[in-house]
């Protein structure tokens, strides 16, 4: 079966600026994006056992995840004071900054799905991070300290 | 962070076997850098004041400590100790007071800014930030007291993570970052059973890697010993990912002793 197109678009990383993430997911999940990493930079490619694997392990917003990656919607903002976050672009246009050391996303599907029912471990934004880490394709832009610290409270404007 | 309590048990235990015994000595700095201290509120704030100024003055750390209440007067053991503790080391202390989750937040936010970072970030009374009526309405996506409590977890963390890469990277001493906050159960007043579990306890427990439970003592060793109240204080957490040592998760049990006379004495059980 033929990698979706979707991912057949992505062209070949050049991003060197990869931002180490803390381990917070269980062995397996860690083990696939380091095999989706190894794939990616020898294929561009990723093939349909880790896209199955991927589903497998992270349920339906895997596919939603992809899809994110795919429009290059993961971004990682750095201040001067060394500082960095990440903010990801939801399919409705919202942005959703996550931390890099530690899982949280403001999106009601990360508070019902994993705070409250303990059914996910993650949202499909978070996952577009680590895939994007994998993958090379996160965005680099760089912002005031001031900014930085408006972006981590979450007490700017949406 | 549970080596930064086990010194301040340890400094203000009564035994002096147990301030010397190095079994007894606090966990290695890389294990358990978060800690929750869960109990009633009038002592957990005594026991995040002694933390502080332990860290403070015999660790010489800096310490930024966040309440929602002005602090009106030191715990009467400090007092008792304040002609030995280091006035330049209780100078490392910086008490901030949000009023709001949102001011709490601002502010946590913003320790990334600061030239001289902590070591030690303390909050006292999480309860108090996240049940605030307008916890809910700050400007941003998530609504809900467990949204906040994982925002508010999640930012202190991230925070106590970046700031020790600078401490690390300044070859200072003083590294890793530390957390600790307390917080108040929100225990149902006809049934003591704290295993019905607050929603917002089970978030906070996803990101804070150890416990500090306080739980007063309802027998008569308080008359016998003399002493005002008693209590018991159990330290328990889960190993951290980046450890490295093989052995059982955390569980050590001390008993703190109060007195009429404001007193406070820690004993290892």
């Amino acid at each position: 079966m033929a990698a979706p197109y979707w991912l057949t678009k992505c062209g070949r990383p050049r991003n060197k600026n990869y931002v180490k993430m803390r381990s917070l997911l269980p062995a397996v999940a860690e083990q696939l994006f380091r095999d989706i990493r190894k794939i990616y930079e020898e294929t561009t490619q990723i093939p349909d056992d880790l896209l199955i694997a991927l589903k497998f392990v992270f349920g339906s917003c895997a596919l939603q995840a992809l899809d994110l990656v795919d429009q290059r919607s993961v971004t990682c903002l750095s201040s001067p004071s060394g500082r960095k976050v990440f903010q990801v672009i939801g399919g409705s246009g919202r942005l959703y900054t996550c931390f890099l050391s530690c899982h949280y996303c403001p999106c009601p599907a990360f508070t019902y799905t994993v705070l409250r029912r303990n059914q996910g471990l993650l949202c499909k934004h978070i996952l577009a991070v680590y895939l994007c880490q994998a993958m090379a394709l996160t965005q680099q832009e760089s912002v005031s300290d001031q900014q930085m610290s408006t972006m981590l409270s979450g007490t700017g404007a949406p | 962070m549970t080596d930064i309590l086990t010194l301040v048990f340890r400094t203000f235990s009564s035994q002096t076997s147990q301030k010397q015994d190095p079994s007894v000595g606090p966990s290695p700095p890389s294990l358990r850098c978060t800690t929750l201290v869960v109990g009633e509120h009038r002592l957990s704030r005594s026991v995040l004041l002694l933390a502080a100024v332990t860290a403070a003055s015999e660790l010489g750390i800096r310490v930024s400590f966040f309440a929602q209440t002005r602090i009106q007067s030191l715990p009467v053991c400090l007092q008792r100790c304040s002609a030995t503790l280091n006035p330049e080391g209780l100078k490392k202390i910086a008490f901030s007071y949000p009023r709001t989750l949102e001011e709490l937040l601002q502010q946590v936010a913003s320790l990334h800014e600061s030239p001289s970072p902590p070591s030690l970030i303390i909050v006292d009374g999480l309860d108090g930030f996240l049940r605030d009526p307008v916890a809910g309405s700050h400007a941003g996506f998530h609504s809900g007291e467990e949204s906040c409590a994982a925002h508010l977890s999640a930012l202190l963390c991230d925070t106590a993570a970046f700031l020790t890469e600078v401490l690390e990277q300044r070859g200072s001493s003083s590294a890793p970052c530390r957390i600790i906050a307390s917080f108040l159960l929100n225990v149902d007043s006809e049934s003591r059973d704290s295993s019905a579990t607050d929603p917002i306890l089970v978030v906070l427990d996803r990101y804070f890697q150890a416990r500090c439970t306080l739980d007063q003592d309802r027998s008569y060793e308080a008359a016998a010993a003399a002493a005002q109240e008693v209590w018991h204080i159990y330290l328990s957490g889960t190993k951290s990912p980046e450890d490295c040592e093989d052995g059982p998760a955390l569980a050590q049990e001390w008993k703190l002793f109060t007195f009429p006379d404001g007193l406070m004495e820690f004993k290892l059980v």
